[in-house]
């Protein structure tokens, strides 16, 4: 399945694609997520992250298309 | 004709004339309504040659496209005009409740020519247009001539008001013109041109609906929409604590990425603009004592006091413009600092808290406040009026301005009575407040001396609250914008928000990229900036919300809005191609009314000219020259002046535009 994740700055793209989407196997979890991004097992529960924008913890499961939101610079006003 | 009613109405102050003029369906397919049609406007009758504080100049009050067409967040007006503080080009842009009123009336803008011979104000409601005599009205504060209208001018109905404060009276060049208890559209001294008119407020009852092409779609969007704002709530744990830690690790960040827009929703939707009060201090985004200074001169000891979470422990209820969802706004408890003379204000925004707090190195929450609404009610721009009172606060450091000029008063950085004095001295224009109430550029003409390295300004209008050095793309705005100094046309940030890439064929797309490239002048970092200044102009064209535009295409598509509301089947680079012709007319204006673009070009500290010497931005200084040249190049505008090149003015005469 292939889900569209929003990461931010201090995460690991190498698997995410050119079009901000990430393949995982069935089954797979926000925590399978966290840890293809490089997030230390130690801070995934403490970080801000959404599944298709509510809040999410890391064992949530996800399915095909799911979008998957972290918490990255913001600023405006 | 769809989303918009076809007809304008005009009123010679001069005169007293008042008609209605229908506008061809030519002019809104080739720049909408809104900021569009006031561009389309004025550029073709207000002469060249015409004062900004005289008769010929025209003042616009537009709403956009999509204002009432069931579309969320999309309430905005605008006032447009020959602006008196830069010489070119005016725009102020506003929430409130204003925007539909005009439509309900019938109409897609309303303009004002001439003087009025004595002070009057506009009623439109069922029985026609018609000037009442505002003589009594004059010289009362904004918000008390507001609930004064609102009840006198009742007629089945709350009528919408915009109006201005004594500072808009006495065309101070940083007023502004205010709506809704203080909402206020500040920028361009908008609220200058409305006192020279002697026209002291617009009041609107009407009940006109505005059609829309497939109201069908536009439902099932609006409810999809709303359906993710609802969801997208903050989690527990980020509280006010938390926001200086963020500011902090975005300051370590190397690498910037494509950002989900609702996440800035989220925010907005729980703090409103006060989030970045206490994160733009460690990332340096929060300008710090006149833009001289950094986190070490306003270090955490002393900033923490602008806790969002502080501000946020006045609010009564919850504030929303009209059809926002989001609702950044709220309603804050003042009695306690005002001997119950004034009950409630609205929350200060970011800019307020920066602007008149971390600039001027004052952390005392309760002046914050309380500067705040002197400002709402007086009509006073609070980025001009703070830039301008860190201006004065460093002349005074540096020996420029002594107490003889300010009366007695001791201008201590920090010093918030102090502040608050001086800014009641510009707002009356009494002793040194005459010569600031014209904003820096006027101000250091005045005072002379070397007192113009400390007027932050571009083209004459004071930068808003967030340093390019961070986010070199908002310097281009800052520079190229024809109404410069706007913070609210585009940046990095906000462009990796708004996925533009998804459907506009020229938009560069972004996965990662290393933050340091934001430095270098290149063709896409050009075309980022382009897009974003096209996609701003739509969503002014459309009358909708900044905060909405970067929650990006994912979630606010305002290319599918506008199809569903007009029936025209455009593509998004047919839309973008209309947002290109807008900034074109604009950049058009103030070229005709002898802007030279490159003087506009911001320069010295903003710019890192000299660079600071602490804080997360020392030592960087920006290539602005460069970056803003391919900006232009990317716009179809020359490179070296800025002016549109023949081929682009080519096509807005072939399009009937301009002569």
């Amino acid at each position: 399945m292939r889900v569209k994740v929003y990461a931010a700055g201090y995460c690991n793209f190498e698997h995410i694609d050119d079009d901000g989407f990430m393949s995982l196997p069935e089954g797979a979890t926000l925590n399978d997520v966290l840890g293809n991004l490089g997030i230390p097992r130690l801070f995934r529960r403490a970080l801000f992250t959404a599944v298709n924008y509510q809040q999410a913890k890391p064992a949530t499961p996800l399915k095909d298309g799911d979008i998957v939101s972290l918490l990255g610079a913001m600023s405006g006003g | 004709m769809k989303g918009y009613l076809g007809k304008i109405l005009k009123v010679d102050l001069t005169t007293g004339e008042i008609e209605e003029e229908a506008i061809p369906d030519n002019v809104y397919e080739n720049v909408l309504s809104g900021i569009g049609l006031g561009a389309w406007y004025l550029y073709n009758q207000i002469p060249a040659d015409a004062d900004p504080l005289g008769p010929d100049n025209i003042l616009g009050f537009t709403s956009g496209l999509l204002v009432g067409s069931g579309s969320l967040i999309t309430g905005r007006w605008m006032a447009v005009c020959k602006s008196p503080l830069t010489g070119g080009w005016g725009d102020a842009n506003c929430g409130g409740d204003f925007a539909p009123g005009i439509k309900a009336c019938g109409y897609d803008a309303i303009f004002f020519r001439g003087i009025s011979p004595t002070p009057v104000f506009l009623q439109v409601d069922k029985d026609g247009a018609v000037l009442r005599d505002a003589t009594e009205l004059w010289g009362t504060d904004a918000i008390e001539t507001e609930d004064i209208l609102r009840k006198e001018c009742a007629v089945g109905g709350t009528p919408r008001v915009v109006t201005i404060g004594p500072a808009g009276e006495k065309k101070s060049l940083i007023s502004g013109i205010v709506n809704d208890g203080g909402r206020i559209a500040a920028r361009s001294g908008v609220g200058a041109v409305m006192g020279s008119k002697q026209l002291k407020a617009v009041v609107l009852s009407g009940n006109q609906r505005t059609k829309i092409a497939d109201p069908k779609s536009m439902k099932a969007y609006s409810k999809e929409f709303g359906a993710k704002v609802k969801q997208a709530n903050a989690p527990g744990f980020l509280k006010g604590y938390i926001f200086p830690i963020l500011g902090n690790l975005t300051s370590k960040v190397k690498s910037v990425s494509a950002t989900d827009g609702m996440m800035s929703v989220m925010l907005n939707k729980s703090y409103g603009t006060i989030a970045v009060n206490t994160m733009g201090l460690p990332n340096g985004d929060s300008p710090v004592k006149n833009w001289g200074g950094s986190v070490k001169d306003f270090s955490f000891r002393k900033y923490r006091k602008l806790n969002p979470d502080r501000v946020l422990a006045r609010k009564t209820k919850n504030y929303a413009c009209y059809s926002c969802t989001i609702q950044c706004g709220d309603i804050c408890d003042i009695s306690d600092l005002t001997d119950g003379k004034i009950e409630h204000t609205h929350k200060p925004e970011y800019e307020n808290c920066c602007a008149l707090g971390t600039n001027l190195l004052i952390n005392d929450l309760d002046e914050i406040f309380l500067m705040s609404e002197a400002l709402n009610r007086a009509g006073m721009d609070s980025i001009s009026a703070g830039s301008t009172l860190g201006f004065a606060f460093e002349c005074f450091e540096k020996g420029l301005i002594t107490e003889a000029d300010t009366g007695g008063l001791k201008l201590v950085w920090g010093d918030a009575k102090a502040a608050s004095r001086l800014l009641d001295m510009m707002i009356n224009r009494e002793g040194i407040g005459d010569i600031l109430a014209d904003g820096v550029k006027v101000a250091s003409e005045k005072i002379g001396g070397n007192s113009a390295l400390y007027a932050n300004h571009c083209g004459g209008q004071e930068p808003g609250m967030h340093d390019p050095k961070l986010d070199p793309m908002l310097g281009v705005h800052f520079s190229a914008d024809p109404t410069p100094g706007r913070h609210t046309i585009g940046a990095g940030l906000y462009y990796n928000m708004m996925n533009l890439w998804q459907e506009v064929s020229w938009a560069p797309k972004v996965t990662k990229y290393p933050k340091s490239e934001e430095y270098i002048p290149s063709d896409d970092e050009a075309l980022k900036s382009v897009a974003l200044a096209c996609y701003k102009m739509l969503n002014d064209g459309a009358g909708g919300c900044f905060f909405a535009l970067i929650a990006g295409l994912d979630h606010w598509n305002l290319f599918r809005m506008l199809n569903d509301t007009t029936g025209w089947g455009l593509t998004a680079d047919e839309y973008m191609a209309i947002g290109r012709r807008i900034q074109t007319l604009r950049q058009l204006f103030s070229v005709k009314h002898g802007v030279e673009p490159k003087d506009a070009i911001m320069r010295g500290r903003v710019m890192g000219d000299p660079p600071l010497e602490s804080g997360n931005l020392k030592g960087i200084t920006l290539p602005i020259d460069e970056m803003v040249a391919l900006h232009w190049k990317h716009f179809g505008w020359n490179e070296h002046t800025g002016l549109p090149e023949q081929e682009i003015v080519g096509e807005l005469k072939e399009r009937a535009l301009v002569q």
